[in-house]
C-alpha cells in the first residue's frame, strides 16, 4: 500500500523545513491580515472594543463604499486633462511602438487597457465624495511616489556608474552613500529638519551670507512635498546604488570594450550597452522603491505633521490618524486593505515582468 | 567563616528582596517635554517639563514604597500612544489628560471613577478646587481626575517694540486692539516704527490658530456648534478669519511659522507679540532676563476683545488613573497619594504661568505675587472651550486643516469653512 503524498519523507521534509518560517510567519503576518480584512467590514471602534467586546458592528462594505463613493457623481472630460493627456497619450504611443518592432503581444494589450481605463475612465469620475481626503491622501501619495522613484533610480544608477571601479576613493564614497540607508527614520528626518531649519538650519546658514533669506522648507505649500522626497531620495539612494553595483559588475568587460571600440561613449554607451544589459536590476530596484514608497509614513509624520493643509498627509498617515487618533479602526483596515490591494498590482506586474524574462 | 559570609549575603539578600517587595511601582505618562537632570528640589525648577519632573522626582525620593517611572512620550504622539497602550490593555498606572479629552475615555470606560472619600482618605480636598477645576474632572456626575490647572491662550508683548510703536500707556501697560480695524492699525504702528511684524504665532503646525479663530468666535458670541448643528460657515467665522488674514495681507504677520520658529521670532525681537499659552510665561520670564536674548522688556497680557464679548480658548491639565487599577488596591492607593503630591504642589506648577485650581493657593500671596500674575488676572474670567465632544481632536485636526488651507495654500475662506463644516458633520 502506498503512502498518501502527504505522508511521504519528502513531504514531511519539506514541511519540518518551513516549519520555523510558518511558526513566525502564520500568526504575525497571516492572521494579522485575514483579522484585518475582517475588522474592515466591521464599524470597530479601537477603545470601545477593548472594553466592551460586543461593541463592534458587521455593517458589510460599507466602509469601502464610504471610501470610495460619493453622491452626484459623474464623469468629466476636464478633469486633470493635462494629466490625463500626456498618460493616454504616452501609453497609446509606448503601446505603438512596442506593436512596430515586437508584434502584437496580449500582456502589453491588457496593460494598455488597464492604463486607458485609469486615465480616461476613473480619474475622470467627479461629484461629492464621501471621503474627499481619502483622495486628497492618494494622489499625494502617488505624487510622493512618482517623485522618488525614478529620481532615486536615476541618481543611483549614475552613482553606480561612476563608482564601478577599484581604488580607495570609489570605496569610500561607495560606503559614504550607503551610510545614509542604516539611518532609522526619526534620525533622517531629523537631520533633515536640522537641514530646511528657517531659522538657524544649514540651509539657512549657507544662505545667510548672501542676504538671502530661507524659504520655508516644510510650511509652504509649493515646497513641502519636495522637502520630504528629497529627503527620501537621500535617504534610500545607497540601497539603490548597492543593487546597481551588484548588477553593473555582472556586465563582462568585454562587452563594454566592443562597445567602445565601435565608439560608443557617454550617454549613448549608457542607453544602448549599459541600461539593457541591467535591466532586470533597474526593473527589480523600480518596483522595490514603488511598494516600499507607497507605504511613505515617517517623513510626512515627523517633518510636516501632513502639513500645510493636507499638502503632504499620505495614506499611511490616514490609516494611522484613523485607527489612532479617531480610534476609527475598521475604516482605517478597510484603507489599509485598500492599499494592500494597490501593491499587490505593482508586485503582480513584477512577477509577470520577471517571469516573461525567464521564459 | 565562609558559612557566616554565606549567612550573611543570603540574609542581605532576602532583606533587599522584602524591600523590593514593598515597593509599589507606577508606571506614569506625561507630555510637557524632557527635562535633563531635573532633580528633587522644586523650587529650582524653570519650564513646565522641569518642573513636573522634579515634582514626579521629590515623590519619587520620599521615603513611601512607592516608585514612579516616567514613560518616555512626547506631545506630538501623546494621545494615539496612550490610546494605543489603552487599547493593548497596557494603560499607564497614571497619567496626565486634558479636560477635553475626559468626554472620549471616561465614556467608554476607560477611566476610573474617584469618589471623593478615597480622595479626601488620600489627602485631596476636592471642595478645595475652583467650581471649574471641579468642572474639568467631571463626567456624567463622577470624578474622573485631578485637576493641575487652567491653561489659556495670552498675549506675550515685547515692550520696547511696543514703546517704538507709541503703543505704551502712561501706566506703562500696553495698548491693545480694541476692533479688527484697530488691530490692523496698531500693526501698522509697529511696522513703521519698528520694521518688524506686529504679530506672530504657530499659524503652520499646531492649532494655535484654530484657537485665535474660536476665540473671534465666541467674542461674537457664537460657536462651532449650536445645539445640534455645526456652524462653522457662518458670517462670524468669515470675519475671524479675515481679521487674521488682514495681518497676513498687511505684511503684518507670516503664517509660515511653526511653534518654535515663531518663539525664536519673538525672542529675537522680530515680533512685537506672540500669541501662545500661559505654558510659558516663566520661560520667556527668564529668557527675557538673558542679556543675549533681544526681549527684555516682558509683558503677559490677557486676550484682547477684539469684537463685543470678552474670551479666550482654555483648556485644563489633569491626572487620571486607568479603570483597571480597580483590580489592583496597592496600585490605586499609591496612585492616590501621587495625586495629593500633585494636587500639594499646585504653587509650584503654577510658577510655569498657569492658573492654580485650588481656591486656598489662589487666594495666597504665593500666588499673587508670582511674576506677570497680575498682568493676565482677568483671563480666568474670559477663559471658554468648545463644547465637550468625543470626537474632539478630529474636529480640531479639521480645522486646523483647512485654516492652513486658507493662509498657506491661498484657498478661498468660504470654501475652506464650507468644507470644514461638512467634514465636522460627516466624522463626529
Amino acid at each position: 500500500m502506498r503512502s498518501s503524498p502527504w505522508m511521504s519523507h519528502n513531504t514531511l521534509s519539506g514541511w519540518a523545513f518551513i516549519l520555523p518560517y510558518l511558526i513566525a510567519f502564520v500568526p504575525l503576518l497571516l492572521w494579522p491580515f485575514f483579522r484585518g480584512i475582517w475588522i474592515s467590514f466591521h464599524d470597530w471602534n479601537l477603545l470601545a472594543v477593548t472594553f466592551n467586546p460586543s461593541a463592534k458592528v458587521f455593517i458589510g462594505l460599507e466602509n469601502y463604499v464610504n471610501l470610495l463613493w460619493g453622491d452626484n457623481l459623474s464623469w468629466s472630460l476636464t478633469q486633470f486633462p493635462i494629466f490625463r493627456l500626456i498618460v493616454t497619450g504616452g501609453a497609446l504611443y509606448f503601446y505603438w511602438r512596442a506593436v512596430q518592432a515586437a508584434g502584437f503581444n496580449r500582456g502589453r494589450l491588457i496593460t494598455l487597457l488597464a492604463v486607458l481605463f485609469v486615465s480616461v475612465v476613473l480619474l475622470g469620475l467627479t461629484g461629492d465624495w464621501y471621503d474627499p481626503r481619502f483622495w486628497t491622501v492618494v494622489r499625494n501619495t502617488v505624487v510622493f511616489v512618482a517623485i522618488v522613484v525614478p529620481a532615486t533610480t536615476l541618481l543611483a544608477l549614475l552613482l553606480a556608474i561612476a563608482l564601478n571601479r577599484p581604488g580607495r576613493w570609489a570605496a569610500t564614497m561607495r560606503s559614504l552613500f550607503f551610510f545614509s540607508q542604516i539611518l532609522s527614520v526619526t534620525v533622517v528626518t531629523l537631520i533633515w529638519q536640522l537641514m530646511y531649519g528657517v531659522r538657524n538650519g544649514f540651509i539657512a546658514n549657507l544662505l545667510a551670507p548672501f542676504n538671502i533669506a530661507s524659504p520655508n522648507w516644510l510650511t509652504d505649500d509649493s515646497l513641502a512635498m519636495g522637502a520630504i522626497a528629497f529627503t527620501t531620495i537621500w535617504w534610500s539612494v545607497g540601497f539603490a546604488l548597492i543593487l546597481f553595483l551588484a548588477g553593473l559588475q555582472q556586465i563582462p568587460g568585454d562587452r563594454l570594450e566592443a562597445a567602445t571600440l565601435d565608439g560608443a561613449t557617454g550617454w549613448r554607451k549608457l542607453f544602448y550597452i549599459i541600461i539593457p544589459s541591467i535591466i532586470r536590476t533597474v526593473q527589480f530596484v523600480m518596483i522595490m522603491q514603488i511598494v516600499l514608497h507607497f507605504q511613505v509614513f515617517g517623513q510626512s509624520q515627523l517633518m510636516t505633521q501632513g502639513g500645510p493643509g493636507d499638502s503632504t498627509n499620505v495614506w499611511v498617515r490616514y490609516i494611522y490618524q484613523s485607527a489612532f487618533r479617531d480610534s476609527e479602526i475598521g475604516y482605517a483596515s478597510a484603507m489599509a486593505t485598500l492599499l494592500f490591494a494597490f501593491m499587490l498590482i505593482f508586485s503582480v506586474i513584477q512577477f509577470w515582468v520577471t517571469k516573461r524574462q525567464e521564459s | 567563616m565562609n558559612k557566616a559570609l554565606i549567612s550573611t549575603a543570603l540574609a542581605a539578600c532576602c532583606a533587599t528582596a522584602s524591600i523590593a517587595q514593598a515597593q509599589t511601582t507606577l508606571e506614569l505618562a506625561r507630555f510637557f517635554g524632557d527635562c535633563d537632570n531635573a532633580g528633587t528640589d522644586v523650587s529650582a525648577a524653570v519650564g513646565e517639563a522641569c518642573i513636573i519632573q522634579s515634582i514626579i522626582n521629590s515623590f519619587d525620593a520620599e521615603d513611601n514604597g512607592v516608585r514612579v517611572d516616567t514613560l518616555p512620550t512626547d506631545w506630538g504622539n501623546y494621545y494615539d500612544q496612550l490610546m494605543a497602550m489603552y487599547a493593548g490593555r497596557n494603560a499607564p498606572d497614571v497619567h496626565v489628560i486634558h479636560k477635553h479629552r475626559i468626554a472620549q475615555f471616561a465614556s467608554l470606560g476607560a477611566l476610573k471613577a474617584l469618589p471623593e472619600e478615597d480622595l479626601r482618605n488620600a489627602g485631596i480636598d476636592p471642595g478645595d478646587w475652583a467650581p471649574r477645576a471641579r468642572e474639568a474632572v467631571s463626567y456624567n456626575g463622577e470624578l474622573y481626575g485631578v485637576p493641575m490647572d487652567f491653561h489659556a491662550n495670552l498675549w506675550h508683548i515685547n515692550m520696547g517694540l511696543m514703546e517704538a510703536a507709541g503703543l505704551v500707556n502712561d501706566a506703562g501697560e500696553p495698548i491693545l486692539p480694541s476692533s479688527p480695524e484697530e488691530l490692523v492699525e496698531h500693526a501698522r504702528m509697529v511696522k513703521e516704527a519698528t520694521g518688524v511684524d506686529y504679530l506672530t504665532a504657530d499659524f503652520a503646525e499646531f492649532p494655535i490658530g484654530v484657537r485665535l479663530v474660536l476665540a473671534m468666535l465666541w467674542q461674537q458670541d457664537t460657536n462651532i456648534f449650536d445645539g445640534d448643528n455645526v456652524t462653522v460657515n457662518t458670517p462670524e467665522a468669515r470675519r475671524a478669519v479675515e481679521t487674521i488674514m488682514s495681518l497676513f495681507d498687511g505684511g503684518y504677520a507670516r503664517p509660515n511659522l511653526n511653534y518654535n520658529d515663531s518663539q525664536q521670532a519673538f525672542l529675537a525681537g522680530e515680533a512685537a507679540i506672540l500669541v501662545n499659552g500661559t505654558w510659558v510665561v516663566d520661560f520667556y520670564d527668564a529668557e527675557a532676563a538673558k542679556a543675549d536674548v533681544a526681549l527684555n522688556d516682558y509683558y503677559a497680557a490677557d486676550f484682547p476683545t477684539l469684537f463685543g464679548t470678552p474670551a479666550t480658548w482654555a483648556d485644563s491639565h489633569l491626572w487620571s488613573l486607568p479603570s483597571t487599577i480597580a483590580g489592583e488596591p496597592e496600585k490605586y492607593e499609591a496612585a492616590l497619594s501621587f495625586l495629593a503630591w500633585l494636587n500639594d504642589h499646585n504653587i509650584d506648577w503654577a510658577r510655569t504661568g498657569h492658573l492654580a485650581v485650588r481656591e486656598s493657593v489662589l487666594a495666597s500671596d504665593a500666588y499673587q505675587s508670582l511674576p506677570h500674575r497680575d498682568e493676565y488676572a482677568n483671563t480666568v474670567n474670559i477663559a471658554r472651550d468648545t463644547p465637550a465632544s468625543v470626537r474632539y481632536s478630529a474636529i480640531q485636526d479639521v480645522l486646523n486643516r483647512e485654516l492652513q488651507s486658507i493662509w498657506l495654500q491661498g484657498k478661498d475662506i468660504e470654501r475652506a469653512l464650507a468644507d470644514a463644516e461638512r467634514e465636522i458633520n460627516r466624522i463626529r
